[in-house]
């Protein structure tokens, strides 16, 4: 039997569990025990361990990096976090390990921004620094001056213990290979890759600018209906700008009229094999429904305004009065300016926190507020002296 | 790139370490904050689920966990000090009288080393009574 003729399974299998057994090995080293711990092949199996994690990263979700700068923030604060979580558990001291602990929150905090989450950073960094000064204080007033101590100096089966992380760390890996694309999938991998960024991609660039660029054609030959009437020379003009615009609109959403399926939803949905089939969407999360969901919608009233708008023009006996046409193009604008922008988190991030947070979650933030009144209550109790001199 | 799935493994490697140091170690103060570790990376996912679906609902989810972590913090401290008034140790396993009927006790069999502190036996440190008291004969002579 060949022993490298192994399936890209089990080759990362056997990489997930050579970086435990390396971080196992690590912190069964590094932990405090009585006979003194060894810490050169300690940290020399840690570092090993997260070449390992980090080769098999790169070559299991790793790209061509086109977005340098966010790579290197990337890489930057999650070694941070790593290292100094690691420092922290293996250190001696409790006082150094806070230290520690305060430089995981601050690596914490940077990946918080590169997910564009500024306000949870702002809070995380305020009150976990009350946190750990908190965690100082009682580190000076109540730990031992000098000497070795039980709490400090002895561990509670490390071996074991890390066993039992980093077998479930493992099993996460493993299971984080198998959710992103299977075993067998040198070419499904590729068609997944697109929906793998962050955010996750809805709509492609070149679908974005299409419907941007019909709002801003749209805007500008708005102003030629303006009045009740148009002018019967500007008609067949006007007739061919706004056939532009509804192809225009058309390639991404689709028409009924030229019967043809748009970019997205032929991206988005199966393409039914025999007519009347029903579709089944390729993806099925909540974001592609949704998109799927507006872009009938908009296919529906790009259809609708452009064939009022001709009968307007061709002064048809079931015309409607040309400002009802504008309204209609009016709605057809709001709705594409929508699609355009869905999977893009809003840029007021506060703003739009606040709003979720006390529109559809009213009853949690009750009961967190409940929770912490509670939890002060049962701190003033548990902490006060039964019998003290007042 | 990089993908969703970076964050989601580093999360988890990061919930691993707090979860080891919380197994193994015996000071209840490095305890509590490999728990709050394990609640950092546990946000990392959530926010990164955030990013990935363009919505705020995991941005909201990790606001909730932080007011619960403040909870945990504030009953964790006064708990410590009520233990350290009764035990006079942050030793988790002073309160190992705790554990489940037909569990052994776990015992330190290895000594601690015990630093010997070499003074000086000329000099004392300021503010401490030098060991060598003189006797009555000694004082007289001075």
């Amino acid at each position: 039997m060949n022993l490298f003729a192994l399936t890209p399974m089990q080759e990362s299998a056997g990489q997930i569990a050579l970086a435990a057994v390396l971080a196992i090995a690590g912190f069964g080293f590094l932990l405090p025990q009585p006979r003194g711990r060894r810490v050169a092949p300690g940290i020399a199996a840690l570092i090993a361990a997260a070449g390992v994690f980090v080769a098999w990263l790169y070559s299991t979700f790793g790209q061509p990096m086109p977005d340098i700068i966010g790579t290197v923030l990337f890489c930057f604060f999650s070694v941070g976090a790593l290292g100094f979580g690691s420092v922290l558990v293996a250190q001696v001291n409790p006082g150094r390990g806070a230290i520690a602990f305060a430089f995981v929150i601050l690596s914490t905090c940077g990946l918080f921004l590169l997910l564009a989450a500024p306000f949870l950073m702002a809070a995380t960094i305020i009150i976990y620094a009350g946190a750990i000064i908190v965690t100082f204080l009682f580190v000076l007033m109540l730990s031992h001056a000098g000497g070795p101590s039980d709490e400090n100096n002895r561990s509670r089966e490390p071996w074991l213990g890390s066993l039992a992380g980093f077998a479930f760390v493992g099993l996460v890996l493993f299971s984080l290979y198998l959710s992103h694309g299977g075993p067998d999938s040198a070419s499904a991998a590729e068609s997944l890759k697109t929906t793998q960024r962050l955010p996750a991609q809805v709509l492609t660039a070149d679908e974005r600018n299409t419907l941007l660029a019909a709002v801003e054609k749209l805007d500008t030959v708005e102003t030629q209906l303006a009045g009740d009437n148009v002018p019967s020379a500007n008609k067949n003009r006007v007739a061919e700008d706004f056939e532009g615009i509804h192809d225009q609109i058309g390639t991404v959403v689709g028409s009924t009229t030229l019967s043809r399926d748009g970019s997205v939803l032929t991206r988005l949905e199966k393409v039914p094999m025999r007519p009347g089939e029903k579709l089944s969407p390729l993806r099925t999360d909540q974001q592609a429904k949704t998109v799927i969901r507006d872009t009938l919608e908009i296919r529906k009233l790009n259809e609708e305004a452009f064939k009022d708008l001709s009968n307007n023009l061709l002064d048809d006996k079931t015309k409607k009065s040309l400002p009802t046409v504008k309204a209609e193009y009016h709605k057809l604008r709001e709705e594409l300016v929508l699609l355009a922008g869905v999977g893009q988190l809003p840029a007021r991030n506060v703003g739009n926190l606040g709003y979720i947070l006390y529109a559809d979650h009213l009853l949690a933030v009750e009961l967190a507020g409940t929770l912490l009144l509670v939890a002060t209550i049962g701190a003033i109790a548990i902490a006060q002296r039964k019998g003290a001199v007042a | 790139m990089i993908t969703l799935w970076h964050y989601l493994a580093v999360a988890a490697a990061l919930f691993g370490i707090g979860l080891v140091g919380f197994l193994t170690r015996r000071n209840m103060i490095t305890m509590f904050l490999c728990a709050e570790m394990m609640f950092q990376g546990v946000a990392i996912n959530f926010v990164a689920f955030a990013r990935y679906h363009g919505n705020l609902q995991g941005q909201v989810f990790v606001l909730f966990i932080i007011a619960v972590a403040a909870c945990e913090a504030g009953i964790a401290l006064a708990l410590f000090l009520m233990l350290y008034r009764r035990g006079k140790s942050l030793d988790a396993s002073t309160w190992q009288s705790l554990r489940e009927t037909g569990v052994p006790p776990a015992v330190d069999t290895e000594p601690l080393e015990i630093e010997v502190k070499v003074e000086d036996e000329h000099l004392a440190p300021a503010g401490v009574r030098p060991k060598h008291i003189p006797t009555e004969e000694e004082a007289a002579r001075v």
